[in-house]
């Protein structure tokens, strides 16, 4: 078996996707509680941060061959001298990702010899979109927002370019958010943006930072927005925006119960 | 111009600014609609609540923050008698922002309530630090504001450290959010009028003193003034306010540095209508500067941090103003009467530290968590990647200090380094641009990028300083006002937000670890090449700081001495930053620890500084990939974490 090691975290998530766990991967710490999903094992080596991996460490772990994307072309040259690096592009800019994500199966599918697994999981992943999609039928005639809390008075919104924005339109819904993409670490944009589309649904993706919970509770602008009042505002849990076939997977399975159960959450 | 035409201009903004609120104000809902007073939410539809809880208080707080920024920078320049001093040069609003960022990680749901006072002590703490760096000066214009900036640098690098220690490593770069306006209740905009109000009045008691302390301290003295107690009383009013705005709304720079001026430019001269006319003048421009972000806004839909943007207005500010900066006579420095032979112990314990330092890097491993010695096959599999980012690391901090120690010496300034000379910024801006342009960029292009922003940065100060007889004040502060340009440019880029942000951020950090074979050797090359260079300057950096008679008299070639000196230290210092990011404070130390250690004729000071800087890289890169195995920290992160205690003893060892 190919020892494979995972610098970018959308690749770790490919690989294990298609049943290779690798020998070490980057970020670990993080990647457990941002990421949540696929679940890694504890056998996987921690090589630290995504920036600076430590080179030493990975070299002592002897790996064939390193994965990673384009996002780390600084650190290729130091990696190319302990494996070959195998290198996908995930994200970019202004273009949608999931067919992407989808793209890098296929690819280190082939590139690992497993193209039957690859080809499997494809298929089983268009299934579980379809059957979502059905479920959906009904509740995606209301437009969604898709929303990270940044702070009390902002939020970062999920475009029809980022992962999630893809994934919620294969599954039928409308993008209440009709721009580009904001999202960075100070959030950008002021919460009453949100109210542009009155009929639509709010979805917040990970959790709400603790020092904004009760400024947000209290907040005028944001109990006055109808989704608020009309208790059409859904939290999910940790997904990793920039991440690959199995952040997809994991934030359409988390909004499909969200948007198709009774609405009792607020 | 005449005082009917500035009055006239005065009036345009107002209106400008009144207009730009109603138009930002009637986009959202016609006038016709506008809830009535007073508000009722349960009455009234979201465009009303948006309009009544979060434009018009918006507005609200623009004017009444403008003006406490206002109030806060004529109170500092008054008190200092230095053009340049407010909240932002002064370092006071980083400080708040450290405070805060520490509190929000370690005690977030604490923070709900307390950040105002959290926010104070925070000022409370910058400010003192940089009064003290300056006490010893006089409290000079340039050492104040050159202390400001650094005390900023290391309060965002400890900000970063502590979020990077939580494991928040996306966050750990970006420190503190950028100025915000934007309101969803009135609770901001009256806690602010409170605010304001009671500085205003404090200031009214303040203001006859203050006028006789204009005279310069030993007249006001003289007349009774108890001017350590009127400094330290204004100055408690300026953190008052400006702690107050940094922990309500972020960072917002330079509003407090433009409204004296602006306030002056219309022709007022009196202490106490000039305060209010400040007040007043930081209100106008910070309510217009917003009303220009919303108003951008809604056309191409990309929204700014109004903080980000103010910050942008900073640099060419600086330079605007660096002409009315009163001129400190300098005495020939001191160093000069100190000049004795530095002992060959000295040397001899300098050449065992770089050793020692070396050695450690190369033969210590850790595996597991264990410490030990490496194995004759572990060095051998080690030493191919260790090899490049040491001898990158020694050639990086080489190139550091002694471009630190080449401008220490040029500006007769201990507070020079290549951090102050706009270089790094510069670099990164550069940097920036190439992530801009090509959509995934080389590494070569990312070097060319951030090298021709490096020396672009140093063009503009190089141009600005040349028209002024290159006096080594004029430099150290166009390099500051390029570095706050610098600093203001990456902020707003970062705040458009997308992946090219953490990339930048990964920069920021740096690291060794990206170095490769062919780097690395490539930097040594520069770094010798350089040394050799400043070793030709030797004269010209032992005669350039006795003073322009001195000069003259010499027949010193003094203006292209001081490019030529400026020119070198700016390469070293993008080289070196390419490898390491903007913060580090190798430059700084460097060469001080060579001074202090009898390293004091040019010569050897030139050279011991850059072995110190050497061994200091080498030590913090063996930290930065040890302190949190197997995760390695950013070394210029690292390097500047042990900087920032050496700044602050030297604050107490040096008083």
């Amino acid at each position: 078996m190919t020892r494979v090691a995972a610098i970018d975290w959308a690749m770790l998530e490919t690989a294990i996707a298609l049943g290779v766990t690798p020998i070490a991967a980057t970020e670990l710490i993080a990647f457990r509680d941002k990421a949540v999903e696929p679940a890694i094992p504890p056998s996987v080596a921690d090589l630290g941060l995504r920036g600076s991996p430590n080179y030493e460490y990975l070299h002592a772990l002897k790996p064939d061959l390193i994965l990673s994307s384009p996002f780390y072309a600084r650190q290729e040259a130091a990696l190319e001298a302990i494996a070959p690096v195998y290198s996908l592009p995930f994200y970019v800019r202004g273009e949608p990702p999931y067919e992407k994500a989808l793209n890098a199966v296929s690819e280190l599918g082939r590139k690992l010899e497993l193209g039957e697994q690859a080809e499997q999981l494809l298929a089983w992943q268009a299934a579980r979109i379809g059957l979502m999609r059905e479920k959906l039928a009904t509740a995606a005639k209301t437009p969604v927002y898709i929303v990270n809390i940044g702070d009390a008075r902002h939020f970062r919104a999920f475009g029809a370019d980022s992962m999630f924005g893809d994934i919620a339109a294969r599954l039928g819904l409308v993008n209440a958010w009709t721009d580009r993409s904001r999202f960075t670490f100070a959030a950008p944009v002021p919460l009453e943006a949100l109210a542009a589309r009155p009929e639509a649904a709010i979805i917040i993706v990970s959790d709400i930072p603790v020092e904004a919970r009760t400024s947000l509770r209290d907040s005028m602008i944001w109990q006055s927005l109808e989704p608020v009042r009309k208790s059409r505002v859904f939290q999910i849990g940790n997904v990793n925006p920039y991440g690959g076939i199995c952040a997809a997977m994991r934030f359409a399975s988390l909004v499909t119960p969200a948007l198709v159960q009774p609405r009792e959450q607020r | 111009m005449t005082a009917m035409a500035r009055y006239a201009i005065v009036a345009v903004a107002l209106f400008l600014a009144l207009g730009l609120q109603l138009h930002n104000a009637t986009a959202l809902l016609p006038f016709a609609a506008w809830p009535a007073w007073p508000f009722d939410p349960a009455a009234m539809d979201t465009n009303q609540i948006i309009l009544a809880y979060a434009v018009l208080p918006r507005g609200a707080v623009a004017i009444l923050a403008g003006a406490a920024l206002g109030l806060t920078g004529f109170l500092f320049q008054q008190v200092l008698r230095n053009p340049i001093a407010d909240a932002s040069t002064l370092g006071l609003s980083s400080g708040a922002q450290l405070f805060i960022v520490a509190a929000t990680l370690f005690l977030p749901s604490a923070i709900d309530g307390s950040r105002e006072m959290v926010a104070l002590a925070g000022a409370a703490t910058a400010t003192a630090i940089v009064f003290f760096l300056g006490w010893r000066r006089n409290f000079e214009p340039v050492t104040m504001v050159v202390s400001g900036l650094l005390v900023g640098v290391t309060a965002s690098a400890v900000a970063a450290a502590l979020t990077l220690s939580q494991g928040e490593y996306l966050m750990s770069l970006v420190t503190w959010n950028g100025g915000s306006l934007s309101q969803q209740d009135w609770s901001t905009a009256e806690r602010l009028a409170v605010e304001l109000g009671i500085a205003l009045v404090a200031s009214f008691f303040l203001m006859r003193p203050l006028r006789l302390l204009a005279l310069g301290d030993t007249a006001a003295r003289s007349l009774g003034v108890g001017v350590t107690a009127i400094r330290l009383a204004v100055a408690a009013i300026g953190i008052f306010l400006a702690a107050g705005v940094s922990a309500k709304l972020g960072l917002i720079g330079f509003v407090g540095l433009a409204a004296p001026h602006l306030a002056k430019a219309v022709g007022i001269r009196n202490e106490s209508p000039l305060m209010v006319a400040s007040t007043a003048a930081g209100a106008l421009l910070l309510w217009l500067c917003d009303g220009l972000v919303q108003f951008a806004a809604q056309a191409a839909a990309e929204q700014f941090p109004t903080g980000a943007v103010t910050a942008l207005l900073g640099g060419p500010l600086l330079l605007w103003l660096l002409p009315k900066i009163r001129h400190a006579k300098r005495p020939a420095h001191a160093q000069l009467h100190l000049v004795r032979k530095s002992s060959p112990a000295a040397a001899a314990t300098l050449v065992l530290i770089v050793g020692i330092a070396l050695a450690a890097s190369l033969l210590v491993g850790r595996s597991e968590g264990v410490w030990h010695w490496l194995s004759l096959t572990e060095f051998e599999q080690f030493l191919p990647m260790r090899w490049p980012r040491l001898l990158a690391a020694c050639a990086a901090g080489g190139l550091l200090a002694l471009a630190g120690a080449m401008l220490q010496r040029l500006t007769s300034n201990e507070m020079a380094s290549p951090e102050v000379l706009g270089v790094s910024g510069g670099a990164g801006i550069g940097f920036a641009m190439a992530l801009t342009f090509a959509a995934s960029p080389t590494q070569w292009q990312m070097l060319a990028g951030a090298g021709a922003g490096a020396v672009t940065a140093t063009l503009l100060v190089l141009a600005y300083a040349q028209r002024r007889h290159l006096e080594p004040d004029r430099l150290l502060l166009a390099g500051v006002a390029t570095s706050s340009l610098g600093t203001a440019i990456l902020g707003a880029l970062l705040a458009i937000g997308d992946q090219r942000a953490w990339q930048i951020l990964n920069w920021l950090g740096g690291t060794a670890s990206t170095a490769t074979e062919s780097s690395a050797v490539l930097l040594a090359a520069l770094a010798v090449a350089t040394l050799a260079v400043a070793l030709t300057f030797v004269r010209w950096l032992t005669l350039l700081p006795l003073g322009n008679a001195a000069n003259v008299a010499l027949g010193m070639p003094q203006r292209s001495a001081r490019v030529l000196i400026v020119a070198s230290a700016a390469v070293a210092t993008a080289a070196a930053s390419l490898l390491v990011g903007p913060l580090s404070f190798v430059g700084l130390m460097g060469p001080h620890l060579a001074r202090q250690s009898g390293f004091v004729r040019t010569r050897e000071h030139l050279l011991a500084s850059f072995a110190i800087g050497a061994a200091l890289m080498v030590l913090a890169d063996f930290g930065a990939r040890n302190l949190a195995f197997p995760y390695e920290l950013p070394l210029g992160l690292f390097a500047a974490l042990v900087g920032a205690p050496y700044l602050m003893w030297q604050i107490g060892w040096r008083r």
